[in-house]
């Protein structure tokens, strides 16, 4: 048989044995309800309009308010639930409306269009109230300068919400593409996850073999590498197909229930992240394999997982300050270090902010950097496998492997 | 005779009798047939020496005893077969060739520490390792499911490993290392663990697997079991073989006799004219176990032996497995 059918043999068992494990089965049944869960149950609940009640002394209040009413629901869609909905009570004198106010039947007092009491600032709640209020206060002055007579404050709200100055970028984007930012950090996001949670499978996958020895059996027969390919290959397609199942569902059921509405993907952009998404994987994938092979208990495999997490949450945070600097010094360098490239690159190619010398140098180095990670880890991977008890070091592991 | 004891124990961890015989020229019979070979293996894991020039081979049809005490290298010197253990110098041969992955696969291997995924159907976890040395996916699963039956597991078939009896689990591993027809088994204490009619049935696959063809080499501490199944065996002591041989011929060749007698009356002033007395001890009342030089005269001290009085007990024996073992690694 072929060394390639090895792989495929062992790929093969893994998807199989693991596919119908209990904790497989249950993982993704939870993750998937989760997933609908956050995605239709804010749809069943209505929107969410947020009620304030206002109470008034004096004239002139009402206008205050209903400006503010559409200030706040000013960016909201058509036929969608409003964001807000203000109502007023009058009340007689400053005390009463005061002892609701404390009572909690109100959440805030105009007085004479002139002062606004709140019980406190600082607070979510309040200093929303307390800032439309402000802005609907804003307009009907502002309506007032501009015309003494007729009904201006719809004009005002309109300049006031619109944005009057055309934008045009540097990089060549059209208005309408912020939507990326959006997309690259949820690529971005979904890389980490993914990264983490199949990069730890691979991880007590390897360790477990350690655990009840059977690695000693499989190596009498095949190769250290062959197994780690294996492996990798296998949970590498099943962890995918999950994630894949999980964006799958996800997606339909946005536009099912219109939750949130997606943006229009391009073909290169996809394949930009589904490019980046491998390479990000491969390369963490052989490096928590290496980390299993170091230890022979579950107890130490977290240890041993360290480094790898470490190194994902930063390449993380690199990429948060490329997504807002995408030509930031930062950014530039996270691009040339193969351990943060995968969230790095994707990030600024979404945004358009990465020249194309960059993305194919970076491209080949971090590939490189698989395929040299690949020896060594397959060294220490090799080294490691048979060497049983407490926590095998990374050079002791290297040497034993020498050959 | 204190002085012949004295004589005793300056041989006593040179096994320096056995060296003589087969050292010198090498067991003639052996030489022929050998398949297996493993040629000055030295293996160190920093200061410890595992292997320092261990020299063996076993050949076709043939059943080697692999024997030593903890921490001989026998496991190191099994795992050296398969390239689990990378040696130092030395280099192991298959019919004059390096062993290569290919090769390897043609190899069975019983590891000291047992180990299959435990979660894993019985026969789909044999028919896998069937399919990783080669098989085919209906060749693997039948040979899988033949074992079993064999083993008296057809029932187990679809029961996860972790579920069998400690017995049962052996079985299995056993079966793992069979599933594939090797040429090679290689088992790493077989018996441990295991109780007579398990050992029995173990013994039994081994002896008909030598008797196909095949080169078997197994380790194991139960000496009287080895002395029964193998006609050759191997005895390693700090990483080196000290004994290599035909059972029987190794016996003959050792230079001293077991003898053991009772007699109704006294004998020891009789043993004090024994030529070639190493040691005399006295098992409860009268019997009486000496160690003799194996060229005494015992005929001559028999007869005399029964004139003072009723022979109750009399044998006159080649020393066992264990006393060349014990003298052996001592």
């Amino acid at each position: 048989m072929s060394s390639l059918g090895t792989v495929w043999q062992i790929a093969f068992r893994e998807i199989k044995e693991r596919g119908r494990s209990r904790a497989f089965l249950l993982t993704t049944i939870f993750t998937l309800l989760l997933v609908v869960g956050l995605v239709v149950v804010p749809g069943l609940i209505g929107g969410d309009t947020a009620e304030y009640k206002i109470g008034v002394i004096g004239e002139g209040n009402e206008e205050i308010v209903t400006s503010a009413e559409l200030l706040g629901n000013a960016s909201d869609e058509p036929d969608a639930d409003p964001s807000v909905s203000l109502s007023t009570e009058r009340f007689e004198d400053r005390r009463a409306a005061e002892t609701a106010l404390e009572a909690g039947d109100i959440d805030a007092v105009l007085v004479d269009a002139e002062e606004v009491v709140v019980e406190s600032v600082g607070g979510f709640g309040e200093s929303a109230v307390l800032s439309l209020l402000q802005q609907g206060a804003a307009s009907v002055e502002l309506k007032t300068i501009v015309s003494e007579s007729g009904d201006a404050a719809a004009d005002v709200i309109e300049v006031m919400t619109s944005d009057p100055l055309e934008t045009s970028t540097l990089s060549g984007q059209e208005a309408g593409d912020e939507s990326r930012g959006a997309v690259a950090y949820a690529g971005l996001l979904l890389l980490y996850m993914a990264v983490l949670i199949y990069g730890t499978w691979i991880l007590s996958g390897v360790t477990e073999e350690k655990t009840n020895r059977v690695v000693e059996v499989l190596l009498s027969s095949i190769r250290p590498w062959q197994l780690l390919a294996g492996k990798i290959a296998g949970i590498g397609v099943l962890g995918i197909a999950q994630f894949a199942g999980t964006i799958a569902i996800a997606i339909v059921a946005l536009q099912v229930t219109g939750t949130f509405e997606l943006p229009t993907l391009n073909a290169a952009a996809v394949a930009n992240l589904i490019l980046w998404f491998i390479l990000g994987f491969l390369l963490f994938a052989v490096m928590f394999g290496a980390a299993g092979s170091l230890v022979s208990r579950m107890e130490d495999a977290q240890n041993v997982a360290f480094p790898m997490t470490l190194t994902a949450v930063a390449g993380f945070f690199v990429s948060i300050a490329a997504l807002s600097d995408p030509d930031g010094v930062t950014a530039v360098i996270g691009t040339f270090v193969p351990f943060t490239a995968p969230f790095v690159v994707p990030v600024r190619a979404s945004l358009e902010a990465i020249p194309f010398w960059q993305y194919s140098a970076s491209t080949v180095i971090t590939a490189a950097a698989i395929v040299g990670l690949v020896f060594v880890a397959g060294r220490i991977y090799a080294g490691g496998l048979l060497r049983f008890g407490g926590r095998v070091k990374v050079r002791e592991a290297w040497r034993s492997a020498g050959e | 005779m204190a002085q012949d004891v004295v004589a005793l124990e300056e041989l006593h961890g040179t096994g320096w009798y056995l060296r003589r015989y087969f050292h010198s020229s090498g067991p003639p019979h052996l030489s022929s047939a050998v398949v297996l070979q493993l040629t000055r293996l030295h293996k160190r894991y920093g200061d410890v020496v595992a292997l320092a020039g261990c020299t063996f081979g076993v050949g076709r049809g043939r059943m080697l005893g692999f024997l030593g005490p903890n921490g001989a290298g026998k496991t190191t010197a099994m795992r050296a077969i398969f390239g689990l253990v990378t040696p130092d110098a030395g280099n192991v041969t298959w019919d004059g060739q390096p062993i290569t992955s290919d090769l390897k696969r043609r190899f069975g291997y019983m590891p000291e520490q047992r180990g299959l995924y435990p979660k894993m159907k019985t026969q789909d976890q044999l028919a896998y390792l069937g399919r990783l040395r080669g098989m085919g996916a209906k060749e693997s699963g039948a040979s899988a499911d033949r074992w079993l039956e064999r083993f008296g597991l057809a029932e187990r078939r679809t029961d996860p490993v972790e579920a069998l009896s400690h017995g049962n689990q052996q079985r299995v591993q056993l079966a793992a290392a069979l599933v594939h027809d090797p040429d090679l088994l290689v088992l790493d204490e077989p018996f441990s663990g295991l109780d007579p009619i398990a050992a029995e049935t173990m013994s039994d696959i081994l002896r008909e697997q030598a008797a196909a063809g095949k080169a078997v080499v197994f380790s194991s501490h139960q000496l009287d079991l080895v002395e029964d199944l193998c006609e050759e065996v191997a005895i390693i002591n700090d990483g080196v073989i000290v004994v290599e041989g035909n059972v029987r011929q190794l016996k003959d060749a050792a230079p001293i006799r077991h003898l053991e007698l009772e007699v109704d009356g006294e004998v020891s002033d009789l043993l004090d004219t024994l030529e070639g007395v190493l040691q005399v001890r006295s098992d409860g009342d009268r019997r009486q176990t000496v160690i003799v030089s194996a060229e005494s005269d015992v005929r001559r001290f028999l007869s005399q032996a029964q004139e003072v009085g009723r022979l109750r007990h009399f044998s006159y024996t080649t020393p066992s497995l264990s006393d060349l073992f014990r003298e052996a690694v001592r």
